[in-house]
């Protein structure tokens, strides 16, 4: 698949600029041409019950890029996001067909061992969800599932952690009080610190910033820009200049199709469907 | 106006009036009886606290006495009935609200956990006396044991399963996201975050036990001495109660008042300690 | 990458971890259901011999001579019911009025002291409603209350026969009052309880249009819960036939059934309370585990059917 990257200076009459891109600072990434494919998604249904979620999604997520999941509500975003750790096996009525490979594995094969899956694959949800458990441990948690460290090995990875996810300056004096005692804002960083604890490949965040202020915002996108350089990262939003602020890729969706996949760039500026032109200009949704 | 000066408003009014009035008076009724029971456990058990109470076992009718052996064996029976009967219902508990929420088994076996809860326990006892007693030849104060820790499973088990159901799913998720196996997110997760409450479960099944007579009637059955074998006839407050209150002793009754006051103490307190935890704010909200 | 490296005996750990806990927590949970069956078998077996002797001739019979080996149920089970009817008779209007207190008339900063005072009244145990039934309330009743029911309601022709006889205190009518007592905070909070799911909206409506508290009780409040009123109050009637130290301190222990409401009679908890460990022979035994099966087999029903009931409204609520 070629990307098309068409210069901007010359906007059409029917499709005048959509947006202005916004001057961010992003960091320096390699360019979209060496993007390395790693999860490709061929021909996935989802069903709640009898109801199809999900109508044949085909897509492909690339390896240290950011891909965001846009479109209404209801459209199917979250539940696609969560067929990539195999979460919805939690819940009897739910099940999907198809092939989701991550490295040329199908994860939706019955033989795939769940729990070592979602060891690679991280996910942080809208709401912050701190155990109850002290800062230290709640890392520690998912630390200790995979792996026999030491102690003082265990430290130091809390600690990487943390300071990965800009926290460490923040907690690093009460690492022992619960991590129900920090701010919305806060426990939002440390379950962001917990998912990359355990050095995922893949990092999956369900509209992580909807439910917090627009401060705590801000340093959540400044960690997903600094987190994309090693991870893949799949973020939902229903905030359209989170999307296009934060991700190299878009996939708008609508009642459980793909309607279209592209760069972000050209998503936001020179979309190829209706569809996309009329949620992204606000027509809908 | 018309309507308010017609004979019709005037007799609903007045019988508004006298059912509030009779609400008023059965629920002083009620508290009237409460502050009754109370005053007399205080007058007539008071007299009997005495060092006599805590340091002499029962005494023959005429004698000095007073009911340590009882109350050891109170405690130690409830203790140890608690010990065993909690387990049991926390398991219980947690296979309704984690592992087959929902299921026809589900509703089948907390059916049954409704029954037994309210079931009488004298007939709680007569079962364990047919499967212990008859089969051991004698009476014993493990036989009583068990048949309070038959009591405490249904009250356990009830309130395990709806402590547990409290916790919110994303919790559970976000363990289950990391790669935890499902025994982990219970025990290491989901148990910590209903902890007060199934702690107050404990309580108030404790608070049950500890004035249950009937069970104990035919099991532990009662012994004038001090005894701390477990495999024989144990003397505890309720049965001795029993005894000597049905006496024409005035020194039984005295103790048997004493006894009463004890138990109804110990009761209150738990209940109040109960609702304290129930209270306690989770870490820092 | 971290999973990869993996050691295998972690992963059997786990693998195990999982089956051993979903198997004690499944195994617990069957022998819950284990236990109601192992109950009425072990029971059912003890009361063979008597069964086997006197057939269903038991149910009806009111003989009860531990000399002669003959026994009946009779008395034990019209004990039961009576005095359990007496106490739902007496604890339900109080209980009511008790949860339409809480709900309407209470001012708001006292509902919870309150609400928790009548729960209060819950776990005082059995035995302590014995003791104080039988110093202080039955006196108290041979010297008020039943003089004066003999004299008036005893007087009535026909219906005054169960108020007949002295006035000794103790009795079935005592028991029966004791029980509603024990009773009345189950009907109360179960009632209150009920009460409460009534949508705010639906009770504002009634208000709306000029009713009067007691009529929003009696046309909205009440018709709406009353699958959880009948429940609440099978529930309570299951406690009441169940309890045992209560009853047998005040109900005089006479095993015949006597018209008089304030005769000594005995319950089947109450025979098994004072005569079990003085039973002699096996077949007295025997009868005695029958009283047993008997009352457990009429609590089975009325329990069942009261958790039904709740769990249809608790299945209507949630929809």
């Amino acid at each position: 698949m070629t990307y098309d990257i068409r210069p901007m200076e010359t906007p059409s009459r029917t499709r005048p600029h959509l947006i202005q891109m916004p001057t961010v600072d992003k960091p320096e990434a390699a360019p979209l041409e060496q993007a390395q494919p790693k999860i490709a998604i061929k021909d996935l249904r989802f069903y709640y019950r009898t109801y199809e979620a999900l109508k044949g999604i085909n897509m492909t997520l690339h390896d240290k890029r950011v891909t965001a999941f846009i479109g209404p509500s209801g459209c199917g975003k979250s539940t696609l996001l969560r067929v990539l750790n195999r979460i919805y096996e939690l819940y009897p009525d739910q099940r999907a067909t198809g092939q989701v490979l991550v490295d040329g594995e199908d994860i939706l094969d019955p033989r795939m061992d769940l729990n070592l899956l979602r060891a690679r694959i991280g996910m942080v949800f809208q709401k912050p969800t701190p155990f109850p458990m002290s800062i230290y441990d709640n890392i520690a948690f998912g630390i200790r599932l995979y792996e026999s460290l030491s102690p003082r090995q265990i430290d130091e990875r809390v600690e990487e952690a943390l300071k990965r996810s800009a926290l460490w300056d923040e907690v690093k004096d009460k690492l022992r009080e619960s991590g129900l005692s920090l701010s919305g804002g806060q426990q939002q960083r440390l379950c962001i610190a917990r998912a990359v604890a355990v050095k995922p490949e893949i990092l999956l965040l369900d509209e992580p910033a909807s439910a917090l202020d627009p401060i705590s915002t801000q340093r959540v996108e400044e960690l997903i820009a600094d987190l994309k350089s090693d991870y893949c990262i799949v973020i939902v939003t229903h905030n359209m200049q989170q999307a296009a602020r934060s991700s190299d890729y878009t996939a708008f969706m609508y009642l459980g199709q793909l309607i279209e996949f592209d760069q972000t760039e050209a998503i936001f500026t020179h979309p190829k469907e209706r569809q996309t032109e009329d949620y992204i200009t606000g027509r809908f949704g | 106006m018309a309507v308010a000066s017609s004979a019709l408003y005037h007799r609903r009014r007045a019988a508004n009036f006298a059912i509030l009035a009779l609400s008023l008076l059965a629920t002083a009724a009620g508290l009237i009886v409460l502050f009754l029971i109370l005053w007399a456990l205080l007058s007539k058990g008071v007299p009997a606290l005495s060092s006599d109470l805590f340091t002499k076992p029962t005494p023959a009718p005429g004698n000095q006495g007073g009911l340590i052996n009882a109350i050891y064996g109170s405690a130690m029976m409830t203790a140890l009935a608690t010990m065993l009967g909690t387990p049991v219902g926390i398991l219980c508990g947690t296979f309704l609200a984690e592992f087959a929420r929902g299921s026809r088994l589900a509703q089948l076996v907390r059916f049954v956990n409704d029954i037994l809860l309210s079931a009488p326990s004298i007939v709680i006892g007569l079962f364990v006396y047919q499967v212990m007693v008859v089969r051991m030849g004698h009476f014993s104060a493990w036989a009583g044991t068990v048949a309070l820790a038959i009591i405490v499973v249904p009250v356990v088990v009830r309130t395990t399963e709806n402590m547990l159901i409290l916790v919110p799913a994303s919790l559970r998720e976000a363990a289950v996201a990391l790669g935890a196996p499902q025994w982990k997110v219970v025990v290491m997760v989901v148990y910590r975050a209903a902890i007060q409450g199934m702690l107050t479960g404990v309580m108030l099944a404790v608070a049950r036990i500890a004035g249950e007579s009937a069970p104990l009637l035919f099991t532990a059955l009662n012994n004038q001495f001090w005894s701390t074998n477990m495999n024989a006839p144990m003397a505890n407050l309720p049965v001795v109660i029993f005894q000597f209150a049905l006496s024409p002793y005035a020194d039984w009754q005295t103790l048997a008042w004493g006894g009463a006051l004890l138990i109804t103490l110990t009761i209150l307190g738990l209940n109040i300690l109960a609702r304290f935890v129930a209270s306690w704010s989770t870490f820092a909200k | 990458m971290t999973a990869g490296g993996l050691a295998p005996h972690m992963m059997r750990r786990q693998r195990l971890g999982d089956a051993v806990f979903r198997g004690a927590t499944r195994g617990f949970a069957l022998g819950v259901l284990l236990l109601l069956g192992a109950v009425l078998m072990a029971l059912a077996v003890g009361a063979e011999p008597a069964f086997r002797k006197f057939g269903l001739h038991f149910l009806v019979s009111d003989a009860w001579n531990p000399v002669k080996e003959n026994f009946g149920a009779l008395p034990a089970i019209y004990g039961t019911v009576v005095t359990s009817l007496i106490a739902m008779v007496l604890a339900v209007p109080v209980g009511f009025g008790v949860a339409i207190f809480l709900t309407e008339l209470c001012p708001p900063v006292l509902r919870r002291p309150i609400g928790v005072l009548i729960e209060l009244l819950a776990a005082i145990p059995s035995i302590i409603y014995g003791i104080w039934g039988l110093f202080i309330l039955a006196p108290m009743l041979q010297s008020t209350l039943q003089p004066f029911l003999i004299d008036t309601l005893g007087e009535v022709p026909g219906f005054g026969i169960l108020f007949s006889g002295a006035p000794l205190g103790l009795g079935v009518l005592t028991a029966g009052i004791i029980l509603a007592i024990m009773v009345l905070p189950f009907v109360a909070s179960v009632t209150r309880d009920v009460f409460l799911t009534v949508p705010p909206m639906l009770r504002e409506s009634a208000y709306g249009m000029g009713a009067t508290t007691a009529e929003v009780v009696r046309a909205i409040v009440i018709p709406h819960s009353r699958i959880g009123i009948v429940g609440g109050v099978m529930l309570g009637l299951g406690r009441a036939l169940g309890e045992t130290m209560a009853v047998t301190f005040v109900i005089g222990n006479a095993h015949h059934i006597s018209a008089s409401l304030l005769a000594p009679g005995t319950t089947i908890s109450a025979t098994l309370a004072n005569e079990f460990t003085e039973a002699v022979s096996d077949l007295y035994t025997s009868s005695l585990i029958a009283l047993g099966l008997i009352l457990f087999v009429i609590t089975l029903v009325v329990l069942a059917g009261a958790n039904y009931l709740l769990w249809r409204l608790a299945a209507r609520d949630a929809v």
